[in-house]
């Protein structure tokens, strides 16, 4: 198991340690104390043996000089030289009692035992123990002690002569040797004291002692198995208690033998130290629950901090940046706190920035587009719970014209126009909750609980206030918006939609050109037609549903057909033809375009080459979109096609829109340098709806330009129209180009054209676009059309195709 | 010369009992070591002759000086009366707790003492009451013919008419054992060399001490 809390650790550490150390004392105290006692009973042992020695020495005095009294007397001198045993007898009984002896003898100087108060029928008999007078056998009195039994009762004994005045036998006194006499001896050596006597057939008896029974019997089993012979020591257990002994063989008679065991509990001498153990354990106890709150302390000490410390630091995990780490103090972990503080304080500080710069547009100081979408997805959150019944409207708008402004005058004009846009929007539209640039020129604003009426009026506002020019360096610069209005919840339940939604209606009012336009479901039903015509367009490719249909350009001066322009054409299984409105956008939005581009580039030199095989020579003009022009490839892949079908170049002309040159003026222009090098000729299309630069466009290898039908359609009864018409014709013209109106719907038109001096027409007046065949059969029926002979020959065919077109 | 008279009577009952014919026995005294004994007590009794009527009643003293008994060892015939003179500037009490003479004096000093009749063969140990090392032997024979040996270890009896006699020779010591042999005596007398046990007698002692204090 691994602790893993580092207070606990700490603690741990700490407490073993200490319990370790403590634990190595005791066992040294204890191993000291326990060598100490043996040593000291040990010592003990040896000083009572000299004690006791002392005191039996000193007992025998005492009995000698008791019995010297009795030997002294005169009477019982007389009694004793006159043989009156019976008096002898009584005298000792009396003088025995006085001293407190517990037998009293007489022995001649023969050793004979003539009076015994202890067994005063048991005379004459030999004296037991004639050691004891044979130790002073010379006549001067001196005194002697052992031990021995007499009436099997041990005895301290002691002899005095009797003297009349030469010794005539002795007194015998003997002192007890008792549970009283151990006792005594205990007193004084503070040891217990057994006196045991050994009889070679019985073993080891006791006399008396100072322990109980039961110590006394394992004292017994414990002693050696034969006499002892000189002082030797022991060690038994006696009753449970370890007890050191010493054996002092005192007499050796009748092959009686008399030993006094001294004896000391090795408990009793521990017992001292049993009080020292215990207080050594109680202070162990107590420093160990000291150092287990010590170490907690400082465990908390150190742990609570760094608890606190990481406490900050999951805070600033979690983002809040608000609260300091509060540790005051002095060492590493109040570094650490500061240093986390400061760290806190420069997260913080550079948070503040990244967010500054993820959530806001540099270049305006207005939000940003994710700011936008926090906001946004917020606002809805917050109409979701009901807290705003009007819900959330965002107007999306971008500038109608602010591409041509940043391409024709540069980056910083484009900047200060954004600039001055983004401080208008701001200012109509203070009480807006977020007014934020998404990108490029595209700008937002949301309203959160805001009325239909209120929403309105801000887009308007913001309409008419962008409607006047911006003054850079004192020139006045022309933008303009369109909006796109989305209103949650019925435009979108999610902010995705709503942008989404806001998108389209923004397009669709680019398209109708209303300025302002709230989203329609019906623009979305669109978008799923468009969605759901990818997977279909893509099938139509493979299942060779397209078709090419070719509209005819007449020449206005021959009336000849030259050229066709080749309009694809998709002939669905369900829906029948499909409008290319309703489809080619949709493939220049999702770059689907670029694969329909091919298809329709490979089918009109097909076509062309198949008409060249046949003898007739048809320029066919090919639509190429914006994106088409950002194909790097596309040059070597007409190339080839050409040279595929031998089809001369100058037969295909591409056909480009303004705005197809405008995404990216310079690559397109290196494009077109690259086709025009093909041999190709190239046409701008839709001219009057863009805003092109002359100057850019005279830069361009382009051959044909072709006014917008929205012109053609108009300029009858339209001064103004008619006079764009004309001058475009005569740039056209001044610029070397062939000048070709589309739109042609009727004869007044055709009139005006040739009036106007335009070079060729196309449009319904003359014809729609046709298949092939039919287009065959158009030109036919045309004469004139078919032989597409020079454009000098051109003007013989005019005449005929005049009332006739 | 007090100490010598018991000799002096003892010479005198010789000559009056030889006057007809008398021979010397001369009896030598060796321990066992054949150190020469003094002061052993040497009496010889006829075996087969009566004994020489004696005297009604002989004297002798034994003194007491520096609390000695002098003389020591003192053999005297029965009914000879003892007289003990006190020469110490202190009293002595005279016992005897012996079988052949049991007695004890009253505290006395001088001459204040009667003096005792021994008329019973035996040894008397003599004692002092007051001062427990004082001892002295008195052997009382049952015969005119006794003695004490010499330094030399030499005793002569003198008077003796010839014929078989027990000779008794005892050493000063805890029991009363003489040592017994008969000895014949010729006209021109005898000469006894004896060895005597003399362990365990405390007459040395009490002679050493005499002598530490004539010094």
């Amino acid at each position: 198991m691994r602790i893993q809390r580092l207070r606990t650790r700490i603690i741990i550490f700490f407490v073993a340690l200490l319990a370790l150390v403590q634990l190595a004392a005791f066992a040294l105290v204890n191993a000291a104390n326990s060598h100490n006692a043996r040593h000291k009973v040990d010592e003990e042992l040896s000083v009572g043996e000299r004690v006791f020695e002392r005191l039996l020495n000193q007992n025998a005095q005492n009995l000698t000089q008791d019995a010297r009294v009795l030997a002294g007397d005169f009477a019982f001198r007389e009694a004793v030289s006159t043989k009156d045993t019976a008096t002898i007898t009584s005298a000792l009984a009396n003088h025995g009692a006085r001293i407190g002896a517990g037998a009293m003898l007489f022995v001649g100087l023969d050793g004979e035992v003539l009076a015994d108060t202890l067994a005063p029928q048991k005379v004459p008999r030999r004296f037991e123990y004639p050691q004891l007078l044979q130790q002073h056998g010379n006549a001067k009195g001196s005194s002697t002690a052992d031990l021995g039994a007499l009436s099997g009762k041990a005895f301290q004994l002691g002899a005095v002569p009797v003297l009349a005045p030469l010794p005539i036998g002795w007194i015998v006194v003997g002192l007890p040797v008792d549970d009283a006499f151990a006792r005594d001896l205990r007193q004084l050596t503070s040891l217990d004291v057994s006196f045991v006597q050994y009889d070679a057939t019985l073993g080891w008896r006791s006399l008396a002692s100072t322990v109980d029974k039961d110590s006394e019997a394992d004292l017994l089993r414990s002693l050696p198995a034969r006499a002892v012979n000189s002082s030797s020591s022991l060690a038994a257990t006696l009753s449970g208690d370890v007890h050191q002994i010493r054996l002092l063989p005192l007499s050796d008679g009748h092959n009686l033998q008399i030993v006094a065991v001294l004896h000391r509990s090795l408990a009793e001498a521990l017992a001292t130290f049993g009080r020292l153990r215990k207080t050594l354990s109680m202070l162990a106890f107590a420093s160990l629950a000291l150092s287990i709150l010590g170490s907690i302390v400082i465990a908390l000490n150190i742990t609570r901090p760094l608890s606190k410390i990481a406490g900050a630091a999951a805070r600033i995990e979690q983002g809040d940046y608000s609260r300091s780490v509060e540790v005051e103090r002095a060492d590493e972990i109040g570094v650490l706190a500061s240093s986390l503080n400061h760290m806190r304080q420069g997260i913080a500080e550079r948070e503040r920035k990244i967010l500054t710069l993820a959530y806001q547009d540099p270049l305006t100081g207005l939000a940003n587009r994710s700011r936008f979408s926090e906001e946004l997805e917020a606002a809805i959150g917050l109409a979701r719970t009901g807290a705003n019944a009007l819900g959330v409207s965002i107007l999306l708008m971008d500038l109608d014209r602010f591409k041509y402004v940043n391409d024709a005058l540069g980056h910083s004009v484009g900047d200060h126009v954004l600039k001055q846009v983004a401080r208008r929007i701001e200012q109509i539209a203070a009480a807006a909750s977020c007014v934020a640039r998404l990108g490029g020129d595209e700008f937002a604003v949301l309203l959160s609980g805001a009325s239909a009426e209120v929403v309105a009026r801000t887009a308007q506002n913001i309409i008419a206030a962008l409607e006047s020019p911006i003054l850079y360096q004192g020139q006045p610069l022309d933008v303009g918006t369109s909006i796109g209005i989305a209103h949650h919840p019925e435009h979108g339940a999610d902010a995705q939609t709503l942008v989404r939604n806001a998108d389209i209606a923004m397009y669709a009012a680019k398209r109708n050109k209303s300025g302002c336009q709230s989203y329609d479901p019906h623009y979305d039903t669109n978008q799923q037609e468009h969605l759901s015509l990818l997977g279909e367009l893509r099938q139509a490719v493979e299942a060779n549903e397209l078709r090419l249909y070719y509209q005819p350009k007449v020449s206005l001066h021959s009336s000849n057909v030259n050229a066709v322009e080749a309009l694809l054409r998709w002939h669905h299984p369900k829906r029948g033809i499909v409008a290319p409105a309703l489809f080619i956008p949709f493939a220049e939005h999702t770059g689907y375009i670029k694969v329909l581009t091919q298809w329709v580039l490979a089918e009109a030199i097909r076509q062309c080459g198949e008409w060249c095989r046949n003898g007739l020579r048809l320029q066919i003009s090919v639509n190429i979109s914006a994106r088409d022009l950002m194909n790097r490839e596309l040059p070597d892949q007409i190339a080839a096609l050409l040279a595929s079908h031998d089809v001369p170049p100058v037969l295909l002309c591409l056909e480009i829109t303004e705005s197809g040159f405008m995404e990216d003026p310079a690559h397109a222009q290196k494009v077109l340098d690259r086709l025009a090098a093909l041999g190709l000729r190239l046409a701008i299309d839709d001219y009057g709806t863009g805003y092109s630069s002359l100057s850019y466009i005279m830069k361009l290898p382009v051959q044909e330009l072709k006014i917008d039908r929205s012109f053609i359609s108009r300029m009858i009864g339209n001064a103004d129209s008619s006079t764009i018409v004309r001058s475009t014709i005569e740039l056209g013209h001044s610029l070397g180009m062939k000048v070709v109106a589309e739109g042609v719907e009727d004869l007044e038109g055709w009139n005006l054209l040739r009036h106007l001096g335009c070079d060729d027409a196309q449009g319904y007046y003359m014809s729609p676009p046709l298949p092939a065949e039919a287009l065959m059969a158009w030109m036919r029926t045309h004469d004139g059309f078919s032989a597409a002979p020079e454009m000098g020959s051109a003007e013989t065919a005019l005449a005929s195709q005049a009332g006739n077109p | 010369m007090r100490t010598f008279s018991g000799f002096t009577f003892a010479a005198a009952c010789v000559a009056l009992a030889g006057s007809a014919t008398a021979a010397n026995l001369e009896v030598v005294v060796h321990d066992l070591n054949a150190q020469a004994l003094l002061d052993a007590v040497v009496y010889a009794e006829p075996i087969s002759a009566p004994l020489p009527p004696s005297r009604e009643i002989a004297h002798a003293t034994i003194d007491q000086v520096n609390k000695e008994f002098v003389p020591l060892v003192t053999v005297v015939r029965t009914n000879t009366e003892i007289t003990f003179p006190n020469s110490d500037d202190f009293r002595h009490s005279i016992y005897s707790f012996s079988g052949a003479k049991s007695f004890t004096t009253k505290l006395y000093s001088g001459k204040q003492a009667p003096p005792v009749l021994f008329d019973k063969p035996g040894l008397v140990v003599l004692g002092c009451n007051i001062h427990d090392m004082m001892a002295a032997w008195v052997v009382i024979v049952d015969t005119p013919y006794f003695g004490k040996t010499t330094a030399a270890g030499t005793s002569v009896l003198k008077g003796l008419e010839p014929g078989d006699y027990r000779l008794s020779v005892w050493y000063p010591g805890p029991q009363f054992q003489p040592s017994v042999r008969e000895v014949h005596v010729g006209p021109d007398g005898a000469a006894v060399d004896v060895k005597v046990d003399s362990s365990g007698s405390s007459l040395p002692e009490l002679r050493a001490r005499e002598r530490v204090h004539k010094h």
